[in-house]
């Protein structure tokens, strides 16, 4: 096979001979840039789930075996009563075979079943997970709407004023702000202006609003989580904003360069409308790709950032399963994780083809 | 071609043109002097490489000067840079007993298990020593109160206790510091364990820089071989390569090695590299197709086809050569990436800490509370500082070299 030269020359996309009309009919329907990108997403959430849960139930030294050597150790239980303990706790079926604990588990999915905590017993791992996704999503998304907002500002800026010493500077802060890892520059911010100048205080910042503080819609509360939100959104923002300014910079001087620019401009468009209607819109664009690589990148720092800032979203969560050995609730998180970075990845494909056709018409490639 | 210079002729009446040979040594440095006249023209760039350079130095040289601190000085607990051990004697004495050899034949007050033994060691033989147990810290004051009470002529203290007990107290004005730089100065104090924070810093990159490049080139020769061949083969090769690409690119990275590091088993860094790069590969193999897909269109990959060279050749031979520049720049991305991957495991606590690196201060940095007090600071902020510049170096560098090799990002000129 390695030595195999002949594909080479061979077509990217060959045409089978002569589909049959079912084949005809499939590709019909996945060529329509929408349902492609939908069922390739519940192909990844599918894949994910079938993969975590093989590395749970079956893996040599998995959870589950783990945890029953624990409830014969503390509990001194036969295996056989740790065993159903384990399988009620992680709601399977112990006499059955891996194949339908399978079914049976996506089954459960399908019904918004993520089993039970370990450690708090009794409680379902989706009422955790209710209670602390909303402050994650609230924070990571206020993070990228300030970074996406800013980077494509400050990116048009420095295009419009490329060579100077502003474009140069901007594009040194920015390759600085990017290099750096994000928790780094959250211990380095917590240092110097918690610790050492003292502009706030270090404890009165954790959690994700205030003790003194009644849960509700009105002003002291928002205020309150506004504030609490503070750091992690400085953070996320300060995190990718670098990206977004050097490549929205480098998509608008590509896009000053078109010829439509010329001709605005030979029609006399005012520089304002040349600015927002002509460049920003089509130089914007390619920054919708950017925006799913982005999300998966803050959504999974959330983790470290969480636990650096002690703010209780689902970051933390996990973290905190995985340090109390929470294996069902673990699996949960990282389920809902994932399929929040593949949904949101989704919301930004379908984003980028309505606002470029280009995506939905150039086909597959 | 100025390069060869023509040589003013030994010969005058000869018209025969004599070109200087290069010498060996001109020879071995050309490439260098290239690089470095390319280099010179991106400031930014140049500062990285320096920054490289040096810590090269660092994390493979300075470990041989500066040993690992392990000693446990129970006086020298998260002590601020610069503490040292300090000459402590009577208001009378201050003049005379400035020294440990002005001391030989009276006796000094030490406390057991501290730094104070270190101290004293070369002179130790010629006064008498009066040892006190540590006892929580209540051992200090004992010795405090023997040199105020006579007992003992001097006392080696460290200069945190002289400010937990001398300073501003009323009870021992009578007792003077003779000599406030008596032992070795901590340049960036000392951790929760009274040991020397300087020589961790010192030793703590080289396993950590260490892994994030094993790390890197993984991911890089990963992405090389899978995508140069779904580029080359095509077809169902190409689809499923290209469909597991983006399946891995799409699940978090960091949470899944967070959830992995949790049920297996992490004891050596060699691992911890392969199972960051068998997540990070995706991004670099998406855009080496692309380029190979580009070159091999070329007029020589394609003669090189026709003559049936190979795919192994083709790859080795006619491609990647062509396409180095990119995959050394995506090299020097890649280690940054695992950097942030493999820092930020061990400052959660998820990965090996049997090696006391950068990450593993951040870590008990952060588990200790040390975070939270200005003195103690330094034992989060030194790493922090490291591990940024060291990121900064790279992009930086790894910045300059785009710029290189491709005319068309020069910002100048």
């Amino acid at each position: 096979m390695a030595t195999q030269a002949q594909p080479i020359t061979t077509d990217l996309n060959p045409t089978p001979p002569s589909p049959s009309g079912i084949l005809v009919f499939l590709r019909r329907i996945y060529r329509n840039y929408t349902v492609r990108v939908v069922v390739q997403s519940l192909v990844t959430i599918w894949a994910v789930i079938t993969f975590t849960f093989f590395l749970i139930r079956l893996m040599p030294g998995n959870p589950v075996d783990v945890y029953i050597d624990f409830l014969m150790n503390q509990q001194q239980l036969t295996y056989e009563q740790a065993r159903l303990q384990a399988a009620g706790q992680f709601e399977f079926d112990p006499d059955a075979s891996p194949v339908s604990q399978y079914i049976d588990y996506m089954g459960q999915l399908l019904h918004g079943d993520l089993g039970q905590s370990i450690v708090s017993s009794g409680t379902k791992v989706i009422d955790q997970i209710a209670r602390f996704l909303p402050w994650t999503l609230f924070a990571v998304g206020l993070g990228l709407l300030i970074s996406f907002v800013l980077g494509i500002s400050l990116g048009t800026l420095m295009a419009y004023n490329r060579n100077s010493v502003l474009d140069h500077g901007l594009s040194l802060f920015s390759s600085i702000l990017s290099a750096v890892p994000n928790y780094i520059w959250g211990l380095l911010i917590l240092i110097v202006f918690g610790v050492e100048l003292k502009w706030f205080s270090v404890g009165e910042m954790r959690g994700t609003y205030g003790s003194d503080v009644t849960q509700g819609f009105n002003i002291e509360f928002m205020l309150s989580v506004l504030k609490h939100a503070f750091l992690p959104v400085l953070i996320y923002v300060m995190g990718t904003i670098g990206s977004w300014m050097l490549n929205m910079r480098n998509s608008t001087v590509s896009t000053l360069g078109e010829d439509y620019i010329n001709v605005a401009k030979a029609r006399g468009l005012t520089s304002r409308r040349i600015l927002i209607s002509y460049v920003g819109r089509n130089a914007s664009l390619p920054m919708f790709t950017l925006l799913a690589i982005n999300i998966g990148f803050i959504l999974g720092g959330s983790v470290i950032i969480e636990e650096l800032f002690v703010y209780k979203g689902i970051g933390s969560f996990l973290f905190s399963s995985i340090t109390q050995r929470d294996y069902t609730a673990m699996q949960g998180v990282f389920l809902i994780i994932t399929v929040s970075v593949v949904v949101s990845n989704l919301l930004a494909d379908l984003l980028y083809s309505r606002l470029d056709p280009r995506v939905r018409v150039g086909g597959d490639k | 071609m100025t390069a060869i210079a023509q040589q003013p002729n030994a010969n005058p009446n000869s018209d025969k043109v004599i070109y200087a040979q290069p010498s060996f040594l001109e020879r071995l440095t050309a490439p260098f002097v290239v690089f470095l006249r390319g280099l010179s023209r991106n400031r930014a760039g140049m500062i990285g490489f320096i920054g490289l350079v040096i810590y090269a130095v660092w994390i493979f040289i300075a470990p041989l000067f500066v040993p690992f601190d392990h000693e446990v000085r129970l006086d020298q607990i998260a002590a601020p840079a610069g503490s040292r051990d300090q000459l402590l004697v009577r208001a009378a004495d201050a003049s005379t007993y400035t020294t440990l050899a002005s001391l030989a034949g009276k006796t000094v007050a030490v406390v057991a298990e501290t730094g104070n033994e270190e101290t004293i060691q070369p002179y130790a033989d010629t006064f008498t020593l009066d040892e006190t147990r540590w006892r929580s810290g209540r051992g200090v004051e004992q010795a405090i109160q023997k040199l105020q009470s006579g007992e003992v002529d001097a006392m080696v203290i460290f200069s945190e206790q002289v400010k937990k007990f001398i300073t501003n107290n009323p009870d021992y004005t009578d007792l003077v510091v003779s000599n406030p730089e008596l032992g070795p100065a901590h340049l960036l104090g000392t951790d929760t364990q009274g040991r020397d924070l300087f020589t961790h810093i010192i030793n703590g990159g080289t396993t950590l820089i260490l892994t994030a490049v094993i790390a890197g080139l993984f991911s890089t020769v990963i992405a090389v071989v899978l995508g140069s061949t779904a580029a080359l083969i095509g077809g169902v090769v190409d689809n499923v390569l290209t469909a597991i690409a983006n399946f891995v690119l799409t699940i978090p990275a960091f949470p899944l090695l967070v959830v992995l590091a949790a049920l297996i088993h992490l004891d050596n860094f060699v691992f911890l590299a392969a199972l960051i790069a068998s997540l990070s590969w995706p991004v670099l193999m998406r855009a080496i197709r692309s380029q190979v897909l580009s070159l091999r269109e070329r007029d020589y990959v394609e003669a090189a086809v026709a003559l049936d060279l190979g795919l192994r050749h083709i790859i080795l031979r006619e491609i990647l050569p062509n396409m180095m520049s990119f995959v050394a720049i995506n090299f020097i991305f890649a280690v940054t990436s695992a950097m942030y991957q493999q820092v930020g495991l061990i400052f959660l606590g998820m990965a090996p800490i049997n090696d006391y690196t950068w990450g593993v201060m951040l870590y008990f940095g952060r588990t200790r509370g040390t975070l939270f007090s200005a003195d103690s600071a330094n034992m989060v902020l030194a790493p922090v500082v490291a591990i940024a510049l060291f990121q900064v170096s790279m992009v930086l560098f790894a910045r300059a070299l785009e710029e290189m090799f491709d005319p068309r990002l020069r910002t100048s000129n």
